[in-house]
């Protein structure tokens, strides 16, 4: 698009022959930014043609599946290259055609960004301090148990768990992640690797959730269709994540009782597993 | 205002901007922002984290390409400095934004106005919500705001 005004000295350049010539380009400008451009595109354009292929009643049924019929609008609406309003907008317009479906099938989209829009108030309400934690952690644990830096092996997605490195490398390719593989990786890195909300927010410049979401094998093996667990090493034995939601639940949020209650039916789960080879695979130390 | 400048921030990239909405054809500023870019500011940083995080190539791409779709001169550095250079390089009368969620983008609106006078544009809201809104829980919220959202869907029937 060419500007209506003079060029000053300085001004960054607006013209590319290519994709690739625009990366060697921003390469030059910002040479201390890692990686390479995503293959997500951003602009209007490309947020146009993603909006127009949302079917919100397809979305309510599917969106919790990796593979799932998700929008990816989030970073287009993050800056602003298509506003929430006109979504809601699109969203209307396409329950209220024939075969739209009406309300009912759009209710979970627009909840969704809602979503969005309650996030965007808290941070005007908090400003900077909504990096600080807002209320008394629920799990049980002081926040000096949580570590202030991101663990070498996640930044780098070398974790050992197939479906945790699947999704960082996913993150480090395109910058996006789906919802649900976003939620799991929150709770890997609060929950199991005990890793502070801030730095693993930091990481994706994304807002991570310190409530107390956890998730265990069945629930991520469903939803993924089981790709990570067919290729996963500790898929056959020592995978953190398979056992049931109450083991979980008093293994990460809970102290522990007694020894004797650990004995009396639990230790044959969690027995080979609390002497992993590396912290990525264990899980980690109960407090009193 | 006669002759005011437009200054487009990371959180307005689409022809919804109400600030090219309000003013079609004035110059308009983007600015590569160098404080944030580099991970040192709260928009990506944790304040009182150690390791500051540099804005990856994926997002600056992200961003640029979207600015290539909009009518907007392009540059890098201070945000404020180089916002008044472009106004005073177009003899302009003010500056016209838009209101961000980020606070930095008041804090900058701030510095520019010592300067020139600075008008900040709303853009639309998902939802209209008068009064002070119980943002305790995500539920608090939504029990008031999907009535109002569905309320507006249903006036334009």
């Amino acid at each position: 698009m060419a500007l209506a005004w003079a060029d000053q000295p300085g001004d960054l350049p607006r013209h590319f022959e290519s994709r690739q010539a625009l990366e060697a380009e921003l390469r030059r400008l910002f040479p201390a930014a890692e990686g390479n451009l995503s293959p997500i595109r951003g602009g209007r354009r490309q947020a146009e043609a993603l909006l127009g292929r949302v079917q919100p009643a397809r979305y309510a049924k599917g969106r919790n599946f990796l593979d799932g019929p998700v929008t990816r609008l989030s970073p287009y609406i993050r800056h602003g290259a298509l506003s929430l309003a006109e979504v809601r907008d699109a969203v209307f317009a396409r329950l209220q055609a024939p075969g739209g479906g009406g309300r009912q099938a759009g209710e979970k989209l627009i909840n969704e960004l809602g979503w969005r829009d309650y996030w965007q108030r808290l941070w005007q309400q908090l400003g900077d301090g909504i990096w600080r934690d807002q209320e008394e952690l629920k799990t049980g644990h002081h926040p000096g148990a949580y570590s202030p830096d991101l663990p070498a092996d996640v930044g780098e997605g070398r974790t050992g768990l197939a479906c945790m490195d699947g999704f960082i490398a996913e993150l480090h390719e395109t910058g996006w992640l789906h919802n649900h593989a976003r939620m799991w990786m929150a709770a890997y890195l609060v929950h199991w690797r005990r890793v502070r909300w801030q730095a693993g927010a930091q990481w994706v410049a994304s807002s991570f959730s310190h409530k107390s979401y956890f998730f265990n094998r069945g629930n991520l093996e469903r939803y993924s269709n089981g790709t990570f667990c067919r290729s996963c090493p500790l898929s056959e034995q020592g995978c953190p994540f398979d056992t049931s939601y109450e083991q979980l639940e008093a293994e990460l949020f809970k102290p522990l009782p007694s020894v004797r209650s650990v004995e009396s039916g639990r230790r044959e789960r969690s027995a080979p597993r609390s002497s992993g080879p590396s912290a990525a695979l264990s899980r980690p130390a109960r407090r009193r | 205002m006669q002759r005011p400048i437009l200054w487009i921030h990371g959180e307005a990239l689409g022809p919804a901007n109400p600030a090219l909405q309000a003013y079609p054809g004035q110059p308009a500023v983007f600015v590569f922002d160098a404080e944030l870019l580099a991970g040192r500011s709260p928009t990506t940083g944790d304040p009182a984290g150690t390791a500051p995080q540099a804005v990856s190539l994926k997002r600056i791409g992200f961003l640029y390409e979207c600015l290539l779709e909009l009518p907007v001169s392009l540059r890098h550095g201070d945000v404020v400095a180089e916002v008044l250079a472009f106004a005073r390089a177009h003899d302009a009368d003010g500056i016209v934004t838009s209101a961000g969620t980020d606070p930095r983008v008041e804090a900058i609106c701030e510095a520019l106005e010592q300067e020139l006078p600075v008008e900040v544009l709303e853009p639309e809201p998902f939802v209209e919500l008068d009064g002070r809104v119980d943002l305790g829980r995500f539920s608090r919220y939504w029990r008031r705001a999907e009535r109002e959202v569905w309320a507006a869907a249903g006036s334009e029937q």
